[in-house]
């Protein structure tokens, strides 16, 4: 089902394109935003195409930077407590974390469209299709990733590097940062995995932010992947290939900051 | 507090005490009513074969345990009627070295400056932080009393222009001196060791030894878990005899080791005891 369409106007994709494969129930009609239209009169050109891109570009970044940020904020220090305390049920919520990891992007997506749909526990905050409903979904795969693996950075972390960093008068907080540092080569690890996850799938971000661009050719929802998705779909395979490569690029920059930041402070 | 002040107090309240405190893991009693007192300048060695229970008194004394039954006080404070804020207060003028190093990753200052950067305000680590992150500083971190405190208490073990090497290049032997002076450097009034030169060469025990006395000489009350009588009798003032959870004899050096008048000391002693 084909929702507002207008796959090309001047050869510029600027449709809001909902998958066939994805039901679209009566909670998404009234959540659809009107907004967008489709506007014959924008110029065609070299501008508009840098424009495109670019957009897209922002909007991955701002939408799985600002996710993997929440993800990391919320799940090392997760990861950090878990590594240091014993209670029972402690091996199904590590292993809950570990499954996470596998979770099926779109059923991720399917499952915050309907938290953030009209009828859903989130519905009053009006984020169908928009970039915080995106960062929400990725929030959810990125976060896993990142607990279970940090988990099992700090937890290699010897006990009695903490009991050092106690015994020398530091607090639950400081014990907590000494096991961050010493185990930072596997938390630069695990937020990379959760950065990795985030900017490279398709599934929810289509299906929570409907891959939207406007028809200034700005891209409201639509992120490299979901662009790569539509472009290759509509045969523009060289614009399909110059956001794959910018993609590409993308995760290997944002793989060597964390990495050198990793490196940072070694000798200090 | 200062050497001065804490020599000014000789014969005064201890620096550290335990009273009739008791631990049992599960049904297992490991101390049984034991008390001790160390004062400030003074060393006292607690010996005792392997597995008797020093490590668990020296974490009732650090107050990372707490004694199920008895009493521990800070320079006259009880630490366990205490609030946590209270309670953190006091267990920072201890010091603690254990028998491994268990450095932290980065320098050697980076390491003995650590006890001297978590007293300080989150304001002012923050503020370290961030000039440090933007090279402001030089390896040391932190303020110049910070470097020169690091400086010092490393110049105490022997070490003074190991500052810059990291950590992951020293020796074992130097490894545990840095971890000394990592307990010196915020200058606690009270110093516990656990077996700490168990797994060194004579030489870097000898240095270990020599930074002991010069801790009790600045008025830091030294207590010394060791199986090695030989380090007792080199280095401690009063000797502390631990068998069977509970002291067997407790005294000056000389007369616990030349008269002992306990019989299970005087075994232990002569090494017909064997636990």
């Amino acid at each position: 089902m084909i929702v507002g369409v207008a796959p090309f106007v001047q050869g510029v994709p600027v449709a809001v394109l909902v998958d066939p494969a994805i039901p679209v129930g009566t909670l998404l009609h009234a959540a659809i935003p009107t907004g967008v239209v489709v506007d014959a009169t924008v110029p065609v050109g070299v501008p508009f195409e840098s424009v495109y891109v670019r957009s897209i570009v922002a909007v991955s970044l701002y939408v799985s930077g600002l996710a993997v940020l929440l993800g990391t904020l919320v799940g090392v220090p997760l990861a950090v407590a878990l590594g240091s305390v014993e209670f029972p049920g402690k091996r199904l919520v590590t292993s809950a974390f570990t499954a996470g990891m596998g979770f099926p992007s779109v059923v991720v997506g399917l499952l915050v469209l309907f938290a953030v749909s009209n009828q859903g526990p989130l519905g009053g905050l009006d984020l169908v299709f928009t970039r915080e409903a995106m960062v929400l979904s990725q929030f959810v795969l990125a976060t896993p990733a990142i607990v279970a693996i940090s988990l099992a950075a700090v937890s290699g972390v010897d006990e009695s590097v903490r009991d050092a960093a106690r015994a020398l008068g530091g607090t639950r907080v400081d014990v907590a940062l000494v096991t961050v540092r010493e185990a930072r080569y596997g938390v630069a690890t695990a937020v990379l995995a959760g950065f990795g996850r985030a900017i490279s799938e398709v599934g929810s971000v289509l299906i929570v932010g409907g891959n939207i661009a406007g028809a200034d050719g700005v891209s409201k929802t639509r992120t490299l992947t979901t662009a790569i998705q539509l472009e290759a779909r509509q045969g523009r395979y060289d614009t399909a290939m110059v956001l794959g490569g910018l993609l590409m690029a993308l995760v290997l920059a944002v793989n060597l900051v964390v990495v050198r930041l990793g490196d940072e402070g070694m000798v200090r | 507090m200062a050497t001065a002040d804490r020599l000014d107090r000789r014969d005064g309240t201890p620096a550290l005490s335990a009273r009739s405190v008791s631990v049992a893991y599960g049904d297992d009693p490991v101390l049984s009513d034991l008390s001790l007192a160390v004062d400030p300048g003074e060393v006292l060695a607690v010996i005792g074969p392997s597995g008797v229970g020093k490590t668990t008194l020296l974490r009732v004394l650090s107050l990372s345990l707490r004694p199920d039954d008895g009493i521990v006080t800070v320079d006259g404070t009880d630490a366990w009627t205490a609030d946590a804020a209270g309670r953190l207060a006091l267990r920072r003028r201890i010091g603690l070295v254990f028998q491994e190093p268990s450095l932290f990753e980065g320098s050697v200052a980076r390491n003995v400056s650590y006890g001297l950067r978590v007293r300080r305000s989150w304001r002012e680590r923050i503020r370290d932080g961030l000039a440090s992150a933007v090279g402001f500083d030089g390896p040391s971190a932190g303020s110049n009393g910070t470097a020169a405190a690091v400086r010092e208490a490393l110049s105490v073990v022997g070490l003074a222009d190991a500052t810059d090497r990291p950590a992951s290049s020293l020796s074992g032997g130097e490894a545990q001196r840095v971890s000394f002076a990592r307990a010196l450097a915020y200058d606690p009034d009270v110093l516990l060791l656990d077996e700490p030169t168990s797994d060194l060469d004579p030489r870097n025990t000898a240095v270990v030894e020599d930074a002991m006395g010069e801790a009790a000489g600045r008025g830091i009350g030294v207590v010394l878990a060791t199986h090695d009588m030989h380090q007792a009798e080199r280095v401690a003032d009063r000797v502390a005899v631990l068998l069977g959870g509970a002291f067997a004899e407790v005294g000056p050096t000389a007369a616990v080791f030349e008269d002992p008048d306990d019989d299970r000391t005087r075994k232990f002693i002569s090494g017909e005891l064997v636990w």
